[in-house]
C-alpha cells in the first residue's frame, strides 16, 4: 500500500507540479513558522523554570502605597529587611542580597564593562547554579572574590580555567583587585542570570554606608529568599504586614524608619521566580518582565499560520479532488472499496504533510537563528520539543488535509463520473468551503497585519514623540562617583571648555536613572491640605540650556537669585528653597493652571519651597509608564557638591562619536580611576522600546508569513479556477462579454472572500489593538489609516496574486475554449 | 446578402503538424434563410460554423456581415458585433452551471448594458416562447437535455439577433426532443430569424431552407429544399 501511496504522490508531482509544490510549499512555510514560533513561544515560558527548586523561590517586592501617587509594585526591597526577615520566619532556608549593577575591569587604562551582580556569600545557596570551576559555599566568601560566567572569562583570558587569576575592577571610582573563585557553568534555559557575567561580594563600605541597606525607605535592591517547603511561602507572605509594623515603625525623626504606622504607605511581596517572567512585566523596575498577551498572540500568530497553511491545503486539494473523479471512478469499476481508496488518499495527504514537514523543519532550522537575532533571544532548535510537536503536525495536517477529499473522492458514483461531461467540482457546498477557507485566511492575515501596522507605528511613535526636551545635540555621562565638591566644579569647567560643547549641566536624574528619590510634600489649598509624592531631581546652572525643557510658567532658576539655591541640608528645615515643578506635580496639587502655581508654598517635613517656575514634563522613563510628577531644586556648586550627579552635554558642530571621544577624554582628565560613558539619549532609552521594537519585528515576520500562506492560497484556487472555468468564459465571451468585462467578474469573484475578510478582520483587530494601546501610558490613537493600508495592501497583494491568472483565462479565444471540455 | 464568406480559410498549425480545416469557402447567405450544414466528422463544418460566429478567425479570406467586413476587426469589436447580431446553440448546451435558467438567459442582455426591467421582460417572453418558464429558477443540472437546449434556445433569441447559430442542436437530444427543438428553429425562421445550423441528421436538415453539404474543408454541394 505504501508503494502505492508513494507512487500516487510522486505521478501527481509530476503532472501537477504547481498544484504539489503550492501544497507543499504553503504547508512546509506554515509548519516552520509554527515550529519558530513555538521554540520562541517555549522559551519564554521555561524563563527560571530550570532554576533549581525554583518553586521555594522567591523574590521580595515593595509596594508603596504613597499619597498622590497611584499604588505600585517595584521589584526591590530595602536591603534592610534581610536580616529580619531571616530572624522572623524559620520557614526561609536562605537568602541573600542582589543588586544589578554594571562592574567595569581597568586594564592597561582601558575600562571594559560587564553585565555584573553585587550579592552575598549565601547567593549559591539560595540559588543552587552550578559552577564549571570553584566550590559554591567559598566563591563569595572573601571580599575581594569574584565569580565569572563562562563567556565573561574566555572574554578576559580567552579560556574557562581562570581561577585563581586576578581582574582588577573600578569601584565606586577606586581600582580594586579581584580573585576569580568561580566560573559559573552555561545554562540553555533562560533565567534571571543569564545575562549576568560578574558576581562579586558587596563591600562593607557599601553595607554600612549605604541608604539601600539602611533604609527601610528604599526599594533598590533585590532580596531572594528560599523556603523550606514551597507551601510556606503564602503563610508567610500573610504575615509580612505585621512584620512592616514590628520592624519599619519609628519616630518621625528617624530617618531611617517609615514613621508610627509605616504598613500604610509601604508593604512588603513574596514574587515567585517561577512565575516571575509574566509577572514582572507589571512591576516597576523589572527588566525581565514579558506581557503574557504578546507572547500568546506570537504563540497564536505561529498556530494561525499553520492553520492558514492548513487551510490552503485542504483547499486546493478539495478544489482538485474532481480532477480525481475519473481515476477513481475507474478504480472503483475495476473492483476498488470505498475503504481501500479512503486509506490510499489519506496516506497520500500524510505523506504530503511528512514532506512538508520536513521542509519545514529546515525552514525553522534557517529562521532560528533570525528570530534569534530580531528577539536578541538565545533562541535554539530544541529536538526534544521539535521531536514531539512535528509528527503530531504532520499527522493532522494530513488528516484534516486528507479527510474531506477522500471522503468526497470515495463517495463518487462511477458511472454517474464517467457518463459526465464536465469534471465534478464538489458543487456548491465544496465551493462555498473553499470561499469560506480563504475568507477566514485572508481575514487572520489581515488582522495581522493591522495589528502589524499598529505595533511599528507605536514603537517609531514611542522612540520619535517629544520628551519634553530635546534630543538631538544631547550627550549624558555616567553618574560622577562620590561627593567632591572641587571636582564636580573642575568636572563642569572641563567639559565646558571642550570644543563644540554649547554648555553643559548637572543633574541627579537622567534619562534611564538608575536610582530615584522621592518625597512627600504638602499643600494647603483652600478646599483643604493636599499631600503628593514627588520625585525629587537637583540641577545645576545650564541644566535648562542642555536639555531645553518647555517653561510653561513662571522662571528658571538664575544664580543671581540667592534663595534658587538649595539650602545645605543642616539648614533645610529653616530656609525656603525656590523649585520649580514640573506640569504633572502642579495638577496633582489641584492647580487649574501653571501659572496659578507660581508663588505658592509646598512643604516637606520642615522644609519650604516656593514654586518659582513650572516646565512640561521630561519623559525620562518608559513610554509605558506614567511621567512622575517632579520637584526640581537648584545647586550652584556654591556651597555643597550633588549626590552622584549626571552630567549632560549639549553640542553642535561635531559629529557625536568624535564629541563622545573628547568628552570621555575630557572626563578622564578630571576622574581618571573611573570611565565615562557618554552616550545619546536615544542609547539610553533604547531597553524600554526594545522590547516592543522586538515584537513588532516578529509581528511583521509573521503578518508577511500569513499573508504570503493567504496568497499562496488564493493563486493556487485562482489557478485552479482558471483552468475550470474555461468553457464558462468561452460562453461568455460567445454571447458578446469582452476581455474587460470578463476581467472584472473574474476579479470580483476571487476578490469576494477577500472584501468580506476586510470586514471580519478590521473590528478584530480595532478590539485587539485598543487593548494593546491601552497599557502605554503615551501611545497612538487608532486611525482608519491603519485599517485602509492594511485593506488596500491585502488587495493590491490579492489583485497581484491573481491578476496573471485572469488576464490568461480573460484572454482565451472563445472557439478554443468552448473546446475545451 | 446577409453574409458574404470570400476565399474563407482556416490553417490549425501545432509545432509539427499544419491542418486545414477551411479551404476556400466562398458562401452567400440571405436574411431570413434557414441553411443547414452537413458533411462527415472533421469536414470543417463547426469551424465554418465558429468563423461565422467570430469566435473563431479565418486565416485567410474575407467574411462580411450585413455590408461590414469582419476580420479586420478587434477583439472589442467582436464581442460588440456578437452581443448585438448573434444568437448561439450548442449540442452540449453550454449553460453555465452556477447560474440559474433565468440567469443563463439574461446573461446575453446584461453584457449589452440593458436596464434590467427591459431584461426582465425579454427573458420572460423568450422562456415562454420555448415553453421552459415554469423552469426559471432551476439549475442547468436539475433539468433534461430537452429543456436545457430550449434553455438555450431561449438564450439565442432573448437578444432578439440577426443571425442564430446552431452547431448540432439536436445532438444531444432523443427522438421527440429533437423534433421539438427543430419545430421551434422553423417557428423562428417562420418569424424572420436567419439560421445556420450545424447538423449530421438528414431529416433536420430537410427542414431547412437551403442545405450546404461539406466535404474535406470546402463547400461541395448547395441546394435548395423543396418544401
Amino acid at each position: 500500500m505504501f508503494a502505492t501511496i508513494l507512487k500516487s504522490v510522486l505521478r501527481q508531482m509530476r503532472r501537477h507540479p504547481l498544484y504539489v509544490g503550492l501544497n507543499m510549499f504553503g504547508l512546509a512555510l506554515g509548519v516552520g513558522v509554527f515550529l519558530t514560533l513555538t521554540l520562541l513561544v517555549r522559551y519564554e515560558y521555561s524563563f527560571n523554570a530550570a532554576l533549581p527548586d525554583v518553586d521555594r523561590l522567591v523574590r521580595v517586592d515593595t509596594h508603596w502605597t504613597m499619597p498622590g501617587t497611584p499604588p505600585g509594585e517595584v521589584a526591590g526591597s530595602t536591603f534592610r529587611a534581610l536580616p529580619f526577615l531571616r530572624e522572623d520566619f524559620p520557614e526561609i532556608e536562605a537568602g541573600t542580597r542582589f543588586e544589578n549593577t554594571e562592574l567595569q575591569t581597568e586594564q592597561d587604562g582601558v575600562f571594559s564593562s560587564f553585565v555584573s551582580g553585587l550579592t552575598d556569600p549565601a547567593f549559591f545557596s539560595v540559588f543552587g547554579l552550578k559552577l564549571l570551576h570553584g566550590a559554591p559555599d567559598q566563591a563569595l566568601a572573601q571580599p575581594d572574590g569574584l565569580v565569572l560566567s563562562d563567556h565573561a572569562a574566555i572574554r578576559l583570558f580567552g579560556t574557562t580555567e581562570v581561577m585563581g587569576r586576578t581582574v582588577r575592577l573600578n569601584r565606586n571610582g577606586v581600582t580594586v583587585t579581584h580573585t576569580v573563585t568561580g566560573v559559573l557553568a552555561r545554562r540553555t534555559t533562560p533565567d534571571l542570570f543569564s545575562g549576568i557575567e560578574m558576581m562579586a561580594p558587596f563591600s562593607s563600605e557599601d553595607m554600612t554606608t549605604r541608604f539601600c541597606f539602611l533604609s527601610w525607605g528604599s526599594d533598590c535592591g533585590r532580596i531572594y529568599l528560599k523556603f523550606r517547603r514551597a507551601g510556606d511561602i503564602d503563610a508567610v507572605s500573610a504575615r509580612l504586614r505585621d512584620f512592616v509594623m514590628r520592624h519599619a515603625a519609628g519616630a518621625d525623626s528617624d530617618s531611617h524608619a517609615l514613621g508610627t504606622h509605616p504598613e500604610k504607605i509601604f508593604g512588603l511581596l513574596l514574587a515567585k521566580l517561577g512565575e516571575a517572567r509574566f509577572r514582572d512585566f507589571h512591576v516597576l523596575y523589572a527588566e525581565d518582565g514579558v506581557d503574557r498577551t504578546v507572547i500568546n498572540s506570537i504563540g497564536l500568530m505561529g498556530l494561525l499560520a499553520l492553520a492558514l497553511a492548513c487551510a490552503n491545503a485542504v483547499n486546493l486539494a478539495t478544489a482538485r479532488a474532481g480532477l480525481r473523479a475519473r481515476e477513481v471512478a475507474i478504480r472503483k469499476t475495476l473492483g476498488a472499496s470505498r475503504r481501500t481508496l479512503l486509506v490510499q488518499f489519506m496516506g497520500e495527504a500524510v505523506l504530503v504533510a511528512f514532506i512538508a514537514g520536513v521542509l519545514g523543519l529546515a525552514l525553522c532550522e534557517l529562521l532560528v537563528p533570525e528570530v534569534a537575532s530580531l528577539t536578541g533571544e538565545a533562541l535554539v532548535v530544541r529536538y526534544g520539543l521539535v521531536g514531539v510537536v512535528l509528527p503530531l503536525i504532520i499527522l493532522v495536517c494530513g488528516f484534516a488535509c486528507g479527510i474531506y477529499p477522500s471522503l468526497i473522492l470515495s463517495g463518487y458514483r462511477p458511472a454517474a463520473v464517467l457518463a459526465a461531461a464536465r469534471m465534478p467540482s464538489g458543487g456548491r457546498g465544496a465551493a462555498r468551503l473553499r470561499d469560506a477557507l480563504v475568507t477566514g485566511q485572508f481575514g487572520i492575515a489581515i488582522t495581522i497585519v493591522i495589528c502589524m501596522l499598529v505595533i511599528n507605528h507605536q514603537t517609531v511613535f514611542m522612540r520619535t514623540a517629544d520628551p519634553g526636551y530635546v534630543r538631538s545635540g544631547l550627550l549624558i555621562g555616567s553618574a560622577m562617583p562620590g561627593h567632591d565638591l572641587a571636582a564636580q566644579r573642575k568636572m563642569l569647567d572641563a567639559l565646558r571648555a571642550v570644543p563644540g560643547v554649547i554648555t553643559a549641566g548637572f543633574g541627579e536624574l537622567a534619562p534611564r536613572p538608575d536610582t530615584k528619590n522621592l518625597g512627600t510634600y504638602s499643600y494647603d489649598r483652600p478646599a483643604g491640605p493636599v499631600s503628593v509624592y514627588l520625585l525629587q531631581d537637583v540641577v545645576s546652572v545650564s541644566y535648562f540650556e542642555v536639555y531645553r525643557p518647555r517653561l510653561l510658567a513662571g522662571r528658571w532658576f538664575d544664580a543671581a537669585h540667592g534663595q534658587d539655591d538649595l539650602p545645605p541640608r543642616d539648614e533645610a528645615p529653616t530656609r525656603k528653597a525656590n523649585v520649580v515643578l514640573n506640569a504633572g506635580a502642579v495638577s496633582r496639587f489641584g492647580f487649574a493652571a501653571p501659572d496659578q502655581a507660581i508663588g505658592k508654598i509646598i512643604k516637606s517635613g520642615g522644609m519650604t519651597a516656593r514654586i518659582i517656575g513650572v516646565i512640561d514634563d521630561m519623559r525620562f522613563e518608559s513610554p509605558r509608564q506614567a511621567i512622575y510628577p517632579e520637584i526640581i531644586f537648584f545647586n550652584t556648586l556654591a556651597n555643597q557638591p550633588f549626590n552622584d550627579p549626571i552630567p549632560a552635554v549639549r553640542f553642535q558642530g561635531i559629529v557625536e562619536a568624535d564629541m563622545v571621544r573628547r568628552l570621555n577624554r575630557a572626563w578622564a582628565g578630571i576622574l581618571p580611576d573611573a570611565s565615562s560613558d557618554f552616550s545619546a539619549v536615544d542609547a539610553r532609552m533604547s531597553a524600554y522600546y526594545s522590547g516592543d521594537e522586538r515584537r513588532g519585528r516578529i509581528f511583521t515576520l509573521g503578518a508577511a508569513a500569513a499573508l504570503l500562506i493567504a496568497c499562496l492560497g488564493l493563486y493556487g484556487l485562482a489557478a485552479f479556477a482558471a483552468a475550470r472555468r474555461v468553457h464558462e468564459i468561452g460562453i461568455r465571451k460567445t454571447l458578446g462579454a469582452t476581455g474587460r468585462q470578463i476581467v472584472a467578474l473574474l476579479l470580483g469573484d476571487f476578490l469576494r472572500p477577500v472584501a468580506l475578510s476586510c470586514v471580519l478582520a478590521c473590528p478584530v483587530a480595532w478590539v485587539v489593538m485598543r487593548r494593546w494601546l491601552a497599557g502605554f501610558d503615551e501611545r497612538i490613537t487608532l486611525t482608519p489609516a491603519h485599517f485602509l493600508i492594511a485593506v488596500a495592501g491585502a488587495f493590491a497583494i490579492a489583485i497581484l496574486t491573481v491578476l496573471g491568472q485572469t488576464f490568461h483565462l480573460a484572454r482565451a479565444e472563445p472557439a478554443r475554449a468552448l473546446r475545451a471540455e | 446578402m446577409l453574409i458574404s464568406l470570400s476565399h474563407i480559410q482556416r490553417l490549425y498549425r501545432s509545432d509539427e503538424v499544419e491542418t486545414t480545416a477551411l479551404l476556400d469557402i466562398e458562401l452567400g447567405i440571405e436574411a431570413g434563410e434557414f441553411v443547414a450544414i452537413m458533411g462527415p466528422s472533421g469536414c470543417g463544418k463547426s469551424t465554418l460554423l465558429n468563423i461565422l460566429g467570430t469566435i473563431d478567425r479565418p486565416t485567410g479570406g474575407s467574411y462580411s456581415f450585413g455590408g461590414q467586413e469582419l476580420t479586420e476587426l478587434g477583439e472589442a469589436a467582436l464581442a460588440a458585433f456578437r452581443r448585438e447580431n448573434l444568437g448561439y446553440v450548442f449540442q452540449s448546451f453550454n449553460l453555465i452551471d452556477e447560474l440559474t435558467i433565468e440567469e443563463n438567459i439574461e446573461l446575453a442582455l446584461i453584457y449589452r448594458r440593458m436596464p434590467k426591467a427591459e431584461r426582465r421582460r425579454r427573458v420572460a417572453h423568450a422562456m415562454d416562447h420555448v415553453g421552459i418558464a415554469h423552469r426559471a429558477r432551476h439549475y442547468p443540472s436539475q433539468l433534461s437535455g430537452g429543456q436545457q437546449q430550449r434553455a438555450a434556445i431561449a438564450r439565442a433569441i432573448v437578444g432578439e439577433p440577426r443571425l442564430i447559430l446552431a452547431d448540432e442542436p439536436t445532438g444531444n437530444l432523443d427522438t421527440e426532443n429533437g423534433a421539438q427543438v427543430m419545430d421551434i428553429l422553423q417557428r423562428l425562421n417562420d418569424e424572420g430569424a436567419t439560421i445556420v445550423m450545424v447538423t449530421h441528421s438528414p431529416s433536420h436538415a430537410d427542414l431547412a431552407k437551403r442545405r450546404v453539404d461539406m466535404l474535406d474543408g470546402q463547400v461541395v454541394i448547395s441546394v435548395r429544399n423543396a418544401i
